[in-house]
């Protein structure tokens, strides 16, 4: 695939790069980093990369740096900081304002059963409301349901920091494939850990043993700070792997 | 309001699982520096210091004042630290932190109070004319080991610094332009470098060059400031835990192979940034040395 | 005229970060937010956009201040601040070097204008801007053009232009060509500051000119500031999605 073209704020963007969907019902829909001024000028917001999606008749900016802004839907790894009278106040990213995770938005909580978490226990949540007027609000169970879908507080592992664009390849259904991020198909042939990532830059890893989970970690930090290609990648874990 | 953000309970535990198992986060020994890099400007006296991912930048200034009247006889150098937003929101403009406080402090200690400049070669008429030498700390990027990433900057400029020449007709002076005569290096007495360990587990162990997880989370905290003929200029020891004789007096020795390591890093990146910037500068500055 | 050079994002811990280097001025910028601003400080409808200029000797005097205000209020016209409402954008520029540094008169430095590391300052914040991701309504070119004796116009001087000129004016302009900023020192008519715009719009122009490149692979590299800021960020964005290059 050749890089879509490169935009900057203000740029106009032609009629003909937006996306024409076959099925004319389909609303187009503008992703993150664009703005819309009526009546027909879409705008991009930021720096990146255009990106276009035909079939869903979506079109966004990719950009790979800044801060996390919270935004529905998103799971996120954050960090208890106090907890109130009705909820935990949770830390989503450094010197941004707390979210607030209710006690009984976890699964099979009631009144009486609400979990005890102390302040630094790290839980992993989905942004269930995020509106820029107001502090974020998130929850880790899946309200349709009433079940965990692997939310929850994390226990033992260690957190790794990386970038924003490295956080959604790895959330991608087939980062391998689809991000070519190869290198923890290759660790995890030798090396097998549970890890769970969060849009907000943030990975939890846990392997059996603390050279085993910095192994899962650091293939994944350097990948991401050397911005890797497929066959470094492969040489990375040889490396790692080998050193452990 | 703005503070470091705290760690989580599952990262103090796991670094602390792992200096138990002999294992640090970024897969140094206990004993080592990040990488080091030190780069100069065009210009004297700018000395960019890479730690790891922590960055300093400090430049050296000169100009003519008058002399403290109860020190007729001496120049005037004087350290800024003051840290810059740049490096972290923690860092509020215009209110010192403690940090802030203890770093200038520090740097004060092992680099002016020890006489590493020589503060009556910047004397020019005695009482009335002096060198005013300052030195300005930029932070920019704060990954722990402040204190001792500053002193190597600051050290490195200092060296790395020409002053312009001046000639004194009785009360007359005059400060001859860069082109116009070859500039004069500050005179050095000695190059102490800073060198902070990092206490863990009750002083059980003790790591060098701590990044700022490893800090967030240390008991105690020690920066030995010594030269590299292992004359200590400064211990400091701010509160934390207490640590046993036989731990600290092998502190120092470490102190002394890192401060040679690091002197003899410095003195290589000089002469290679001599020789790169301007071959002719170098026999220039030598013939300048000779005719005194 | 010297091109400008610049590097993005590599600075950790702030959200973005830029080094720009022109015309012997080296600053680095750095951005933090949208971030918690303090209550005093907090806007209900809009973000609050906080500019410090730090000189490279010394502590920000009045000079600073006087610079913090220009590139605060034309940072607020540029920053979208509906987006991010109470919160805190930080700007934080911090010159590493300036052409005049190596006079030993601080006196005399001091008496240099101040306008003169005004454009350096305003694109190294609009580079860090774009490196943090912050949405902007517009990038803009900023340029400072000087009139010499004999009504002389150069745009992006040299130091011995700067010692020759009569008035300094900055002028930066949007990607759509509207003024935002226009400063100006000095003594001169009112025909010289319309030569002086004329001249500041076309500088902008040319850059903009590039953005009909925008819906091709290939951006062209002109020979002017709007051009080389294009390609400095396209370098960033080729390194940042440089994995997709192995999906077909």
């Amino acid at each position: 695939m050749a890089l879509s073209p490169l935009v900057l704020p203000g740029d106009p963007i032609p009629p003909g790069a937006l996306p024409t969907s076959s099925n004319p019902s389909i609303p187009l829909k503008l992703g993150p980093g664009l703005r819309h001024i009526p009546p027909d000028r879409i705008v991009p917001v930021v720096a990146g990369e255009l990106c276009i999606d035909h079939k869903k008749n979506a079109v966004w900016v990719e950009t790979n740096g800044g801060r996390y802004i919270p935004t529905a839907g998103d799971l996120i790894l954050a960090t208890v900081h106090h907890s109130t009278s009705d909820s935990f106040s949770c830390s989503i990213s450094p010197h941004t304002p707390f979210a607030s995770l209710p006690h009984l938005a976890f699964a099979g909580v009631t009144r009486k059963t609400r979990p005890q978490l102390n302040p630094g226990s790290l839980v992993y949540a989905r942004i269930a409301l995020a509106n820029k007027h107001m502090d974020p609000e998130i929850e880790c169970v899946n309200p349709a349901t009433g079940k965990s879908d692997g939310m929850g507080e994390l226990k033992g592992g260690m957190l790794f920091d990386v970038s924003l664009g490295m956080s959604r390849r790895l959330m991608m259904p087939n980062p391998s494939a689809q991000g070519s991020m190869v290198i923890l198909d290759e660790i995890a042939e030798k090396v097998p850990f549970e890890m769970a990532v969060g849009r907000n830059g943030r990975v939890w890893v846990d392997a059996e043993g603390v050279a085993k989970t910095l192994v899962v970690g650091r293939a994944i930090q350097e990948t991401d700070e050397g911005n890797l290609g497929v066959d470094e990648q492969r040489k990375v874990a040889k490396r790692l792997l080998r050193d452990l | 309001m703005p503070r470091e953000p705290e760690l989580s309970l599952n990262e103090r535990s796991f670094v602390l699982q792992a200096l138990q198992e002999n294992i640090r986060i970024d897969g140094r020994s206990f004993d080592a520096f990040r990488g080091l890099e030190l780069n100069f400007g065009d210009e004297y006296g700018v000395a960019d210091v890479k730690l790891g991912k922590t960055r300093v930048i400090a430049r050296i200034s000169a100009e003519v004042t008058r002399p403290f009247p109860d020190r007729l006889f001496d120049g005037i150098f004087t350290i800024t630290t003051e840290l810059s937003p740049i490096a972290s929101p923690a860092f509020e403009v215009g209110r010192q932190t403690d940090q802030e406080v203890i770093l200038s402090r520090i740097l004060e200690k092992a680099i002016r109070r020890s006489s590493a400049l020589d503060t009556e070669s910047l004397c020019i008429i005695a009482g009335q004319k002096c060198w005013n030498i300052r030195a300005d700390v930029h932070l920019l990027d704060y990954d722990g080991g402040l204190t001792d990433a500053s002193c190597i900057a600051v050290i490195a400029a200092l060296q790395h610094f020409r002053r312009p020449d001046v000639s004194v007709e009785g009360e007359n002076v005059t400060i001859h332009a860069m082109e116009e005569r070859v500039p004069v290096p500050l005179s050095l007495l000695h190059h102490p470098i800073c060198v902070t360990f990092s206490f863990f587990l009750g002083g059980g162990i003790v790591l060098v060059d701590a990044t700022l997880q490893e800090e967030m989370l240390r008991n105690g905290e020690l920066t030995i400031a010594l030269n590299r003929h292992g004359e200590i200029c400064q211990i400091a020891k701010l509160g934390g835990v207490a640590v046993e004789a036989l731990t600290f007096l092998n502190c120092t020795n470490i102190a002394l192979v890192k401060a040679q390591e690091i002197s003899r890093f410095i003195s290589k990146k000089l002469e290679e940034d001599l020789k790169e910037k301007n071959p002719s500068r170098l026999l220039v500055e030598l013939s300048a040395e000779n005719e005194r | 005229m010297t091109l400008p050079d610049a590097s993005l994002s590599h600075i950790h811990r702030a959200d973005g970060s830029a080094t720009y280097l022109q015309n012997g001025y080296s600053i680095i910028g750095g951005v933090n937010g949208p971030i918690e601003v303090g209550r005093r400080d907090e806007l209900p409808e809009e973000a609050t956009i906080d500019v410090i200029v730090r000189p490279a000797v010394g502590v920000g005097g009045t000079r600073e201040r006087h610079l913090e205000s220009i590139i605060h209020s034309t940072l607020q016209h540029v920053i979208l601040i509906q987006n991010h409402p109470r919160t805190l954008i930080q700007v934080t520029l911090q010159v590493i070097r300036m052409p005049d540094s190596d006079t030993f008169n601080s006196k005399k430095r001091q008496f240099s204008s101040p306008l003169r590391i005004l454009p350096s300052l305003l694109q190294t914040a609009l580079l860090a801007l774009l490196s943090a991701s912050i949405p902007l309504s517009t990038t803009f070119t900023a340029s400072l053009i000087t009139v010499a004796r004999g009504s002389n116009t150069v745009i992006n001087p040299s130091p011995e232009d700067l010692q020759n000129a009569r008035s300094t004016h900055v002028l930066a302009f949007s990607a759509e060509g509207d003024l935002l900023v226009a400063e100006s020192q000095g003594e001169f008519e009112i025909g010289d500051w319309e030569r002086v715009f004329e001249m500041g719009l076309h500088a902008a122009r040319s850059g903009s000119e590039n953005r009909k490149g925008a819906d091709s692979d290939v951006v062209m590299l002109d020979d002017d500031q709007g051009g080389a800021l294009r390609g400095l960020v396209q370098q960033k964005i080729e390194k940042d999605q440089k994995w997709k290059e192995n999906i077909k």
